[in-house]
């Protein structure tokens, strides 16, 4: 069987290519054309060239196997089926990330400083206070431009209805991109006749975006730019090595970097030490320097803030940025648009109930079978109540507790995940999808055009994540036909 | 912005090239050894000790096993775990190296290693039957032939490349000399002091080091204990000499940066050996003048090491080294 787009079932979710009724959305039908005329051999042979082209290029994720040493590369699981946003629609979506982010650094820079969110009563100051993200030893600086998020991957994802949301912003370390560009190569390979039937936006020059958003970073003419790694065993080393590669920049580890007494940041290399300018970090803020942070941390660098403080070097992104990425600063986003742009926000979050709220928490109580809730300062998925799958006790436990302290507390409605046609043996089945766009901000901001699409290969599955059966596809920004 | 080699990078190439020269001579000594000991008659009591005094281990081995037998010995020194000099351990070092430089050597060249450390660990695991022992430590030479062919013919002959190299001519240096000192040592000497056995020793010595061919068409004297030698350690066109591995250590050195302390070293250690007429030394002043080598080898080590590695304020060693050869105790 080939794929037969009449047989195609969107079911009750959204699909980003076919319309319910079974016909291509407006710019898929060149695509969906393209597809339906392949046999199931020509099919098997876009798969294999795919699953080579992703071989020879060494695209791998790495998987911790638990014990020892153990981990282990895996090739990229990628699906040839395209993800296509209209160019119009794109637009949007972009200028509503820039909003986001640019109020999100305002955020943090006015966190660090002098607080006038909190004293004009815009969000409670023991949020902040009880934020495990908020770092005092950030107080009072001042990194160039103001900017403290320079790359941030904000999650978004579509409902039933077709609206985008954002589901989280990533404010720390986000990772993905590198996958983002090489499932473009991929696809120039497998589809290279699509490729000119269609006006299909090139995603490729981020590295060169990267590079300049780390270089406004620094008045130093030529710098020296390091991508700082937790090494080889880190699940994102494929990308920090990619990212340097192609930024030209010198990939580094903590132990090859040294803070002489002049506070500069110094790499160890067969010519002596070389002065570092700017470091894009991917290792977390905790971890970072052991004379101000964790202090038996192996992978970070003795005086690393002390640099940063002094002026002498660059981070991206900032240590302490991650206060504005926290469950509970999640919902106040609109707010914090408001506050400090005094503009609508462009882009939604996905509608969220806080307990602390009389009424909202009413309407909580009320409607528990049908909510997500979510633990203030938890993160990854602890503590957290799927209503609909939860026990009656369960829920009446959480309803105690919600009353008993509705400050912890937020609460969504279950989304129903849009969906994208996904090569599934010889066939295409609707396949739940997010998208993971990255915002760079330094002297200037950059959107990706588009951005990493994960797609969870399991039938019914929402989870999106390589190590627990996700895969990507490649996104493609198309103009209308 | 131009591309800077890291400390670290660079030490983890210069101890690859060490390991994977260190597993490559480590098989076939053993290999060759246990086809001396064929030759030789039951009565001359040579035995497997050698090969541990080659290792310069013996006070390890003397701990963990007491008795000298070809199971203990090639147990040690082919995978005993508590060994750090044992063939198992250089090709888990080398792979350990490899792996870290990702990004740095060619793709395959990580995939060789990974495979020849992942076919010896289980191709070399006991109860070894000796045919199967032999089988096992020629594909060792094989497959590190096979990754030096390959990082030569395709990676990008730069600074890794050059540290890489000079692990390698030290490490090989280093067993010229450590097999020609156990060779005139007392051991050897007590066991084919007779005449007649003479030149199946030197033979084999010559054997271990892929020598015998070049020594009998470049030197044309029969096979005896100075002429070898001075082949071994002096001849400028042979690839395991002592003055080959010098010199190729110089070449890959006038590359880098910062060059002055190792090249001196090297250069000091050349000038002796072109000074010293080693056919006429024996016993003693041989032996000393062997010892002369091997400080003058680990003085290179020691150059290159706090010129290019260890320079640094704050110290912790790139975990991927790997332990260096203790010094020998015989």
């Amino acid at each position: 069987m080939s794929i037969d787009w009449r047989e195609y079932r969107t079911d009750r979710f959204w699909d980003e290519l076919i319309t319910p009724k079974g016909r291509p959305r407006p710019g898929a039908a060149n695509l969906c054309r393209v597809l339906g005329k392949l046999t199931d051999a020509e099919l098997e042979e876009r798969k294999t060239a795919a699953a080579l082209a992703i071989r020879a290029m060494g695209i791998t994720f790495t998987v911790y196997t638990g014990e020892g040493s153990g981990s282990i590369d895996r090739e990229w699981p990628f699906d040839i089926v395209p993800r296509l946003i209209q160019k119009r629609e794109w637009d949007a979506i972009s200028a509503g990330l820039v909003q986001r982010v640019k109020a999100l650094n305002r955020f943090i820079d006015d966190l660090y400083h002098k607080q006038t969110i909190l004293k004009d009563g815009v969000l409670p100051a023991e949020y902040i206070r009880n934020s495990r993200e908020f770092r005092p030893e950030c107080i009072g600086i001042d990194p160039p431009h103001g900017v403290w998020s320079h790359v941030c991957g904000s999650d978004l994802v579509r409902d039933h209805e077709g609206t985008t949301y954002v589901l989280e912003d990533n404010l720390r370390v986000p990772s993905g991109v590198s996958y983002m560009l090489e499932n473009r190569e991929v696809m120039k390979r497998v589809f290279p006749e699509l490729f000119e039937e269609y006006m299909i936006h090139p995603v490729d020059d981020y590295p060169d975006q990267l590079a300049a958003c780390l270089r406004s970073l620094t008045t130093v003419r030529s710098p020296q730019i390091a991508v700082l790694t937790p090494g080889i065993y880190n699940s994102a080393y494929f990308e920090h090595a990619y990212l340097a590669n192609a930024m030209s920049a010198q990939l580094v580890q903590g132990s090859d970097l040294v803070v002489g007494r002049d506070d500069r940041v110094y790499m160890r290399t067969i010519e002596g030490l070389v002065p570092v300018d700017v470091i894009y970090r991917r290792i977390d803020d905790l971890y970072m320097d052991p004379e101000v942070f964790i202090p038996d941390s192996m992978l970070g660098v003795p005086g690393l803030m002390r640099a940063w403080r002094a002026g002498n070097v660059a981070l991206a992104n900032a240590p302490g940025c991650g206060v504005a990425d926290d469950k509970v600063i999640y919902t106040y986003v609109p707010e914090i648009i408001r506050y400090y742009l005094g503009e609508e926000p462009l882009l939604p979050n996905v509608p969220s109930y806080r307990c602390v709220d009389p009424t909202e928490r009413e309407y909580v109580l009320d409607n528990l079978d049908k909510l997500v809730v979510k633990p203030a300062n938890e993160s990854g998925g602890y503590g957290m109540l799927i209503g609909p799958k939860a026990t009656r006790q369960e829920r009446s436990q959480f309803a105690r507790e919600i009353q008993a302290n509705p400050r912890n507390y937020m609460a969504q409605p279950m989304l129903l995940l849009s969906t994208a046609p996904t090569l599934v043996d010889r066939h295409a089945e609707a396949r739940h999808v997010d998208l993971r766009p990255f915002i760079l901000s330094g002297s200037s901001t950059y959107v990706t055009t588009g951005g990493l699409t994960r797609v969870a290969l399991r039938k019914g599955s929402t989870v999106v994540n390589s190590s627990q059966g996700g895969g990507s596809k490649d996104t493609w920004v198309v103009d209308a036909e | 912005m131009t591309a800077h080699t890291l400390s670290s990078t660079a030490e983890r190439a210069y101890w690859l090239g060490r390991y994977l020269e260190r597993s490559e001579t480590t098989a076939r000594l053993i290999a060759v050894h246990a086809n001396l000991l064929m030759d030789l008659p039951k009565r001359i009591p040579l035995g497997w000790r050698p090969l541990v005094e080659i290792t310069g281990n013996l006070t390890l081995f003397g701990e963990l096993f007491g008795e000298v037998t070809e199971r203990t010995v090639c147990r040690f020194l082919i995978n005993d775990p508590r060994h750090s000099g044992s063939l198992l351990s250089s090709l888990s070092w080398a792979r350990e190296n490899a792996r870290t430089l990702r990004g740095i050597i060619p793709k395959h060249a990580f995939e060789y290693v990974n495979e020849m450390h992942l076919e010896a660990r289980d191709g070399l695991s006991e109860p070894l039957s000796r045919s199967r022992r032999f089988e096992g430590l020629s594909r060792i030479g094989e497959h590190v032939q096979r990754i030096d062919g390959f990082m030569s013919a395709n990676m990008m002959h730069d600074a890794h490349w050059r540290f890489l190299r000079i692990g390698q001519f030290i490490e090989r240096a280093d067993m010229t000399t450590r097999v020609i000192d156990v060779a005139t040592g007392s051991a050897w000497q007590s066991a084919t002091g007779l005449e007649v056995f003479a030149d199946i020793q030197w033979r084999s010595v010559l054997r271990s080091l892929y020598a015998q061919h070049s020594y009998n068409t470049s030197v044309g004297e029969p096979i005896t204990q100075g002429p070898v030698i001075h082949f071994l350690l002096n001849h400028r066109g042979l690839p395991r000499s002592v003055a080959y591995g010098l010199n190729s250590v110089r070449n890959s050195l006038r590359g880098l940066p910062r060059n002055e302390l190792p090249m001196r070293a090297v250069n000091r250690m050349l000038r002796q050996l072109g000074q010293t007429a080693v056919q006429g030394l024996g016993g003693a002043e041989l032996s000393a003048y062997l010892d002369q080598c091997q400080i003058g080898l680990s003085e290179i080590h020691d150059a290159v090491r706090q010129t290019y590695f260890d320079f640094r304020p704050r110290q912790r060693r790139a975990s991927g080294a790997g332990p260096a050869r203790t010094t020998r105790t015989g």
